[in-house]
C-alpha cells in the first residue's frame, strides 16, 4: 500500500494513491474498514472500540470491588489502587460513554434526517481514529511502570486530577502526562465530531424535515454537540496549563509561586458539568425514541421535551460550583449554585414525566429495548433525586466525597446512560446487522443487570452516609461499612455476569439470529424505511418529510377519534424499494487513508513531548502528511 | 398460557414492590446506629442541622421515587400489548399536565431552597470572637493542630498530631490549610467537611455537645496515604481539658 507519501509529486504517487483508494472501495476486507468514510461503518467501529474499553474499565471496577469487599483488603496496594480508580473513571467517561454516544450519533443521525452521510465524512473518520489513538495512548500509560514488579505507570491523581496532586513533585513518573495528553487527543476527536454533527443536522436534513420534525435523538445530538464544542476548549486550556506546569516548570497551579490550585477545579468543573450532560443527553434521546416505538404512541409533549433538553444544555453551564461546595467559596456562591442546581431538576423532571406520559395509554411491547428504557427511567430518577439532595448545600458538606456521591453518579451514568445505551443497542442492532438479538437472553441480561446494579450501588448511599470517604484503598472493620461493601462487590460481579450474557447473545445472533426485515419493531422514524442493513448510500431516493414520526404516518392514518388506521399496502409509500441497482447512479465519497495517518500523528507528538523531541518531530511530520494528503486528494473519484 | 402470563405479572409486580421496600429498609437500617463516622448520629449543633436538612430532602425524594415507580410499573402492566395489531389512541400531549409537572416541582424546590439558604448562612457565619481557636494543617498524610489559645512556657502555641483536643460545649473555630496537596477536614458526627487547600485559609466552626472522642478522616484524595489520614477529635470538659493542656506544657510543648 503506497499510503505514505508526501504532497503528491509526479504521477507515480498520485496513481498509487488512486489504486489504494480503489482497493478500499469495496464492502469487504480490512482495508475497506481502515479507509472507510461511511458513517455506518465508523459508527460500528466506535461502538465496538468503546465496548472493548468498557470491558477494560469494567475489569478495573471489579479489581476495585474485590479490594473493598472486606476490610483491610490486600488485592492491590495503595499505589496500584490509585492508578486503577483513576483509569476506571477516565476510561468510563471518555472511552466508553462518550464514544458509545458517538457511535449512535454516527449510525443514526444521517438515517434519521434522511441524508446519505454526514457533512464531512473524512473528518468523521478522523474523529474515530483520533479517539482510538487517544484511547490506546492513555491505556499505554499502564506499561510505563514496571508491570512485572507490580508498579503500574498509569495516572494516579483521579479522573478529576486536582492540582497540586498532579504536579511533578507529588506525582512523579509519567502517568499524569499520559493522562493530560491523552485527554487532549480525545478532545480533538470530540471537537471534530461535535462540529461535524452540528453542520450535518443543520444543513443536511431531507426536504420537509423542519427542526420541530426532527426525531428527539437528533435534537439531543445537536444539543450535545454544542455542549461539546463549548466545553472541550475549557478543559483544553486547563490541560495545557497543567502540561506547562509539568513540562516547563510553569506555575499556573503552584501556590508556592503564586499559582492557585483552585483555578484547576473551576476550569475542570466548568467543563465537567456540561460533560455530565454530554453523557446523559444522548441517552435521553435514545429513550425518547425507544418508548414511542414500543408503546406505539408518539412522544408525549414533544415540544416540551425538546425545550427541556435545550434548557438543560444552557443550565448545565451554571452549576459547576456544586462540585466545589466544600472548597470555601463563601455563602453567596454556595447559595447561588445551590439554587441553580435545584432548578436544573425541573427540566429533568419534565422529561421523566413525559416518558411516563408516553407509556400511559400505549400498547406496550415488553421487549428488551423497552425493558432497558424503563429501567433507565427508574434508575435515572433515583440518580436525579439524590442529585437534588446535593443541592441542599449544608447537607452536601457531609456527603461530598463520600460513597453517597459514588452512588449518585453511578445511578446517573450507569443506571442512566448505560441502561439507555443498551436499550439503543437492542433497538437498533437489527437495523445495522440485519439480525434481531435474542429477546429471552436480552431479558436475562436486563434483569441480571438491574439487580446487580442496585445491589452494587444502592448500598453505597448507606456506606457514604455512614461516613465512608471515596478513593480510600482500604478501611478498618469498626465503621459498620463491611456489609454494604460486600453487597456492592457481589453486585458488581452480577453486573459482569449480565454483560457476559449480552456478549453470548451477540455471538449467538451473529451465527444464527432471526433475520430482521427493514422494520422489525413497527418503527416511526426514517431509518426503518430503508433495508437492514442499509445500503452504503442509505436512501435510494432522498425522502420527503411531511410530519414528525414521518415513517409512522406513511403506515398509518388516524380516524376521527385519533385512533391509527393502517394504510392498506400498495396505497402507501411502501418501504423504499431496492431499485437503482445497488445505487450505481449515486455518488458517494471515496475512501481515504489520510484521516488515519493524521490521527497517528497525535500520540507520536504526545510521546515526543514526554520522552524525546525527536519523536515529536516525527509525529508532527506524520500529522502534516496526513492533513496535506487529505486536503489535496479528490473527495470523490472522477 | 394465560395462567402462566398472569403469574409472571404477579411475580414482576411483587419483585418491584420488594425491590423498593428492600431499598427503603436498607436505607433505614443504615441510619440511627452509632458507628464512628455515621452522619446521622450527630453530636453537635452543626452536624445536627445538616442531618435535618438531609431528611428534609430525603422524604420528598422518596415520595417522588415511589410515585414514579408506581406509575411506571402500573403503565407497563396495564398497557402491555395484548395482541400484535393493537393500536392505541395517538395522544400527543396535554398542555395542562405538562405545565403542572413543570411548575409543581419548581414550587417544591423553592420550598426546599428557603431553609437551605438560611442554613448556608447560619452555618457559614464567621466564628464568634470568643471561640476556641485551632489552626489545622493537612500534610501528606497527617493532620497537625496548633492551639492558638494555649501557649507553652516559651510563648509558643501548643501543637498536636492526629488528635485534636477541644473543650466540650464551646464553639471551636478552625482555620484550615494544607502544606502540600488538597486535603479535606471532616469529623462526621460534628460537622460536614471543609477542604484544606495549599495557599488558602478556610475557616469553619463547630461545637461538640458532649464529651467523647469523634473519629474523622481526610475526605479529599491526597495520594497513597489518603486512606490512613485519620484524626480523632477529643472533646473534654473544662477540667480534663485543662489537665491535658497542662500535661502538654509539662511535656515540653
Amino acid at each position: 500500500m503506497a499510503t505514505v507519501a508526501g504532497p503528491a509529486r509526479g504521477n507515480a504517487i498520485g496513481e498509487a494513491l488512486r489504486q489504494a483508494r480503489k482497493a478500499a472501495d469495496t464492502e469487504y476486507g480490512i482495508w475497506s474498514w481502515i479507509a472507510t468514510v461511511d458513517h455506518k461503518r465508523i459508527g460500528i467501529m466506535y461502538g465496538v472500540t468503546a465496548f472493548f474499553f468498557f470491558l477494560a474499565g469494567g475489569i478495573e471496577a471489579l479489581v476495585i470491588r474485590l479490594q473493598l469487599a472486606t476490610p483491610n483488603g490486600s488485592i492491590v496496594n495503595a499505589d496500584q489502587y490509585s492508578r486503577i480508580f483513576t483509569m476506571h473513571g477516565t476510561t468510563m467517561v471518555f472511552l466508553v460513554v462518550m464514544p458509545l454516544s458517538a457511535a449512535f450519533f454516527n449510525l443514526l443521525v444521517p438515517l434519521m434526517i434522511g441524508a446519505r452521510d454526514v457533512a464531512f465524512p473524512r473528518l468523521n473518520a478522523f474523529s474515530f481514529w483520533t479517539f482510538l489513538a487517544g484511547g490506546i495512548f492513555l491505556n499505554a500509560s499502564f506499561f510505563t511502570g514496571n508491570i512485572f514488579e507490580g508498579r503500574l505507570g498509569a495516572p494516579d491523581a483521579g479522573w478529576f486530577g486536582y492540582a497540586t496532586l498532579t504536579s511533578r513533585q507529588f506525582s512523579p513518573g509519567h502517568g499524569v502526562d499520559f493522562w493530560a495528553m491523552g485527554l487532549q487527543i480525545l478532545g480533538i476527536a470530540s471537537m471534530a465530531s461535535g462540529f461535524n454533527f452540528i453542520v450535518t443536522i443543520l444543513n443536511m436534513r431531507a426536504p420537509g424535515m423542519t427542526l420541530l420534525r426532527m426525531p428527539l435523538f437528533v435534537w439531543m445530538t445537536l444539543v450535545t454537540s454544542f455542549l461539546i464544542i463549548f466545553a472541550m476548549p475549557v478543559i483544553t486550556v486547563a490541560l495545557f496549563e497543567l502540561m506547562f506546569d509539568r513540562l516547563f516548570n510553569a506555575n499556573f497551579f503552584n501556590p508556592a509561586a503564586g499559582g492557585t490550585p483552585l483555578l484547576w477545579q473551576h476550569m475542570f468543573w466548568l467543563f465537567g458539568h456540561p460533560e455530565v450532560y454530554i453523557l446523559i443527553l444522548p441517552a435521553m434521546g435514545i429513550v425518547s425514541e425507544v418508548l414511542p416505538t414500543f408503546a406505539r404512541k408518539p412522544l408525549f409533549g414533544y415540544p416540551f421535551v425538546v425545550l427541556s433538553g435545550v434548557a438543560i444544555g444552557f443550565m448545565s453551564w451554571g452549576v459547576w460550583v456544586h462540585h466545589m461546595y466544600t472548597t470555601g467559596l463563601g455563602t453567596i456562591a454556595n447559595s447561588a449554585f445551590g439554587i441553580s442546581t435545584m432548578l436544573i431538576g425541573v427540566p429533568t423532571g419534565v422529561k421523566i414525566f413525559s416518558w411516563l406520559g408516553t407509556l400511559w395509554g400505549g400498547s406496550i411491547s415488553l421487549r428488551a429495548p423497552l425493558m432497558f428504557a424503563a429501567g433507565f427511567i427508574a434508575m435515572f430518577t433515583i440518580g436525579g433525586l439524590s442529585g437534588i439532595t446535593h443541592s441542599i448545600v449544608p447537607s452536601d458538606y457531609q456527603q461530598q466525597d463520600t460513597y453517597y456521591v459514588v452512588a449518585h453518579l453511578h445511578y446517573v451514568l450507569f443506571g442512566g446512560a448505560m441502561f439507555a445505551l443498551f436499550a439503543g443497542i437492542y433497538y437498533w442492532f437489527p437495523k445495522f446487522s440485519g439480525k434481531l438479538l435474542n429477546d429471552a437472553l436480552g431479558q436475562v441480561h436486563f434483569w441480571l443487570m438491574l439487580i446487580g446494579f442496585n445491589l452494587t450501588f444502592f448500598p453505597m448511599h448507606i456506606s457514604g452516609l455512614l461516613g465512608m470517604p471515596r478513593r480510600i484503598y482500604t478501611y478498618s472493620g469498626d465503621n459498620g461499612w463491611d456489609l454494604w461493601n460486600l453487597m456492592s462487590t457481589v453486585g458488581a460481579f452480577t453486573i459482569a455476569l449480565s454483560i457476559l450474557v449480552f456478549m453470548i447473545n451477540v455471538a449467538i445472533t451473529a451465527r444464527r439470529g432471526d433475520r430482521a426485515g427493514s422494520d422489525p419493531w413497527d418503527g416511526r422514524t426514517l431509518e426503518w424505511s430503508i433495508p437492514s442493513p442499509p445500503p452504503p448510500y442509505n436512501f435510494a431516493e432522498i425522502p420527503r418529510v411531511h410530519a414528525l414520526d414521518d415513517f409512522w404516518h406513511r403506515k398509518y392514518t388516524e380516524d376521527a377519534q385519533g385512533r391509527p388506521v393502517p394504510i392498506p399496502a400498495g396505497a402507501a409509500l411502501a418501504p423504499e424499494p431496492e431499485h437503482a441497482e445497488g445505487g450505481h447512479g449515486i455518488h458517494m465519497p471515496s475512501p481515504s487513508y489520510f484521516p488515519l495517518i493524521a490521527a497517528i500523528g497525535f500520540p507520536l507528538i504526545a510521546v515526543g513531548l514526554i520522552y524525546d523531541y525527536a519523536i515529536l518531530a516525527v509525529g508532527a511530520a506524520v500529522l502534516l502528511v496526513g492533513l496535506y494528503g487529505w486536503a489535496l486528494e479528490p473527495a470523490t473519484e472522477e | 398460557m394465560r395462567f402462566l402470563r398472569a403469574r409472571r405479572i404477579h411475580l414482576s409486580r411483587a419483585l418491584s414492590a420488594l425491590l423498593v421496600l428492600g431499598l427503603l429498609a436498607l436505607l433505614l437500617a443504615g441510619c440511627e446506629t452509632d458507628t464512628p463516622q455515621n452522619t446521622f448520629d450527630a453530636r453537635g449543633e452543626v452536624a445536627a442541622r445538616q442531618r435535618d436538612l438531609f431528611y428534609m430532602a430525603m422524604w420528598p425524594a422518596i415520595a417522588i421515587l415511589i410515585l414514579v415507580c408506581v406509575v411506571l410499573v402500573v403503565a407497563l402492566l396495564r398497557f402491555r400489548r395484548r395482541s400484535p395489531d393493537e393500536l392505541p389512541k395517538q395522544v400527543h400531549g396535554n398542555t395542562t399536565l405538562e405545565l403542572t409537572w413543570t411548575i409543581a416541582p419548581a414550587l417544591l424546590l423553592l420550598v426546599l431552597a428557603v431553609p437551605t439558604v438560611t442554613a448556608i448562612h447560619d452555618l457559614g457565619r464567621p466564628p464568634r470572637a470568643d471561640a476556641f481557636h485551632v489552626n489545622v494543617t493537612g500534610i501528606q498524610w497527617a493532620w497537625q493542630f496548633e492551639y492558638a489559645d494555649l501557649l507553652d512556657d516559651r510563648g509558643q502555641p501548643l501543637t498536636s498530631l492526629g488528635e485534636l483536643h477541644v473543650p466540650t460545649g464551646r464553639e471551636i473555630s478552625l482555620t484550615i490549610r494544607a502544606s502540600d496537596v488538597i486535603h479535606s477536614f471532616w469529623v462526621p458526627k460534628l460537622a460536614g467537611k471543609l477542604d484544606a487547600i495549599p495557599g488558602r485559609d478556610n475557616v469553619m466552626w463547630l461545637k461538640a455537645d458532649e464529651d467523647g472522642s469523634f473519629s474523622g478522616q481526610c475526605a479529599e484524595f491526597c495520594g497513597r496515604g489518603h486512606a490512613g489520614m485519620k484524626l480523632t477529635l477529643i472533646a473534654q470538659n473544662q477540667e480534663d481539658f485543662q489537665a491535658w493542656a497542662n500535661e502538654q506544657r509539662g511535656g515540653g510543648g
